[in-house]
């Protein structure tokens, strides 16, 4: 064996490559690595031969069938849906309180007459170069970019919504200058925040980037 | 590789033109498979859902960036998930070294054993070969990390030996697994 001597550096890039797509690394190695997919095309191209080379064991992965509710949710999370009073929750862990509240607060909206949808937050100062808004029609939560510009190249705005003393949840990538996320309500005390990210969104489900604005939801 | 020999593939490319019934076609065809490898890595249904609804969040999002060219579709759906499933073990808080030995034993009863091995060649193509050019402990560790997610610190515990041994061991069986599976 040859254990003791060094690796050469194209060796070190594939071992790094090996090591990203087997999942051994830290949480922070594993960003690391991420970062240099994005900006590296060489690396990038280690790391899809190192799935394909390992694509073989992917057979030991059993099936498991998925609750039958899964791909509705889905569907609403990521496409604007008609209105449904009960419409089901869209992050599972968060709404569960929030569903009785949703369905009154829905079936308020769907009686009332069509108007603009209400400003809910504002995320960063009056005059700041960068400014969202965020509104709620009762069925979406619409966050706009009303100030500024896009993140640069190979990064992108990444809006959350937080609970009080609770983990940020992603709404969404910024793609445009606006993102609508169906939402249940716009509950008032919780926080909406946009951070910058890596091109695709945050490796990690959590905010990594520097966080550029945010504001606190207020009573309708 | 052309898209006639990859459905999925083909699917994906229609995703990436925002078409719906081929996002739920992908769905249809690939959710069990992809929960099955969510499961397995954060070893716990309820998460593994909710883990199931981001991955086809991403899928989604990032169907664009999938090259038909350089990979079949369920093998870039599969890195998708085990991507986040990893990040997610990665992020949790207290994430303690998993030194029991379940995760491995797991691996044990699904490695293929000498006679089967010849009946997995179909499946498990070249890597069951190469696999075997490896010494035991290494292949199982490979293998460990693969399938169940297990970092490098999991792995120390498991064998008992310091973090960098570890590193050593596992990067040089990298480099001559991929020597096998290149050649």
């Amino acid at each position: 064996m040859t254990d003791d001597l060094p690796l050469s550096p194209l060796e070190e890039d594939e071992a790094l490559a090996a090591e990203y797509v087997l999942g051994v690394l830290s949480l922070a190695d594993r960003s690391a690595a991420e970062a240099r997919i994005k900006n590296d095309s060489a690396f990038a191209a280690r790391v899809a031969a190192w799935e394909t080379r390992l694509a073989d064991l992917n057979g030991a992965y059993a099936e498991v069938a998925p609750d039958p509710a899964l791909l509705p949710r889905i569907e609403a999370r990521l496409f604007a849906a008609p209105a449904r009073p009960a419409r089901r929750p869209l992050f599972g862990w968060l709404a569960g309180a929030l569903t009785a509240a949703a369905v009154a607060i829905a079936a308020v909206v769907l009686l009332a007459p069509p108007a603009p949808a209400p400003i809910v937050a504002t995320l960063g100062e009056e005059g700041a170069a960068l400014r969202f808004e965020a509104r709620f029609d009762g069925q979406e939560l619409t966050v706009t970019r009303v100030a500024g510009s896009a993140a640069p190249q190979g990064q992108v705005q990444e809006v959350w919504i937080i609970a009080p003393d609770a983990a940020p949840v992603s709404l969404g990538l910024m793609e445009g200058d606006s993102i609508a996320v169906p939402y249940p309500e716009a509950p008032a005390g919780w926080t909406i925040a946009v951070s910058v990210e890596p091109a695709g969104g945050s490796p990690t489900g959590a905010p990594t980037g520097p966080v550029v604005a945010a504001g606190v939801i207020t009573d309708l | 590789m052309t898209t006639e020999e990859d459905p999925v593939a083909e699917l994906l490319l229609k995703v990436a033109a925002q078409d719906r019934a081929a996002f739920r076609e992908v769905y249809s065809r690939c959710a069990a498979k992809l929960l099955g490898v969510l499961l397995r890595i954060l070893g716990n249904r309820a998460e593994a859902e909710d883990a199931l609804q981001e991955v086809f969040t991403r899928i989604w999002l990032r169907a664009g960036r999938f090259d038909a060219t350089k990979g079949r579709g369920m093998t870039w759906l599969i890195a998708i998930a085990r991507n986040h499933a990893i990040d997610r073990l990665r992020a949790r808080p207290d994430d303690p070294p998993r030194d029991d030995t379940d995760m491995l034993d797991q691996v044990r009863d699904t490695a293929p054993t000498a006679e089967n091995r010849l009946i997995a060649m179909g499946e498990a193509g070249r890597i069951a070969d190469c696999f075997a050019t490896l010494e035991p402990d290494r292949a199982e560790a490979v293998r460990g990390a693969y399938l169940n997610g297990l970092s490098y610190a999991d792995l120390a515990a498991r064998f008992d030996v310091p973090l960098n041994t570890m590193r050593t061991w596992l990067r040089r069986s990298l480099l001559r697994l991929r020597e096998c599976l290149d050649t």
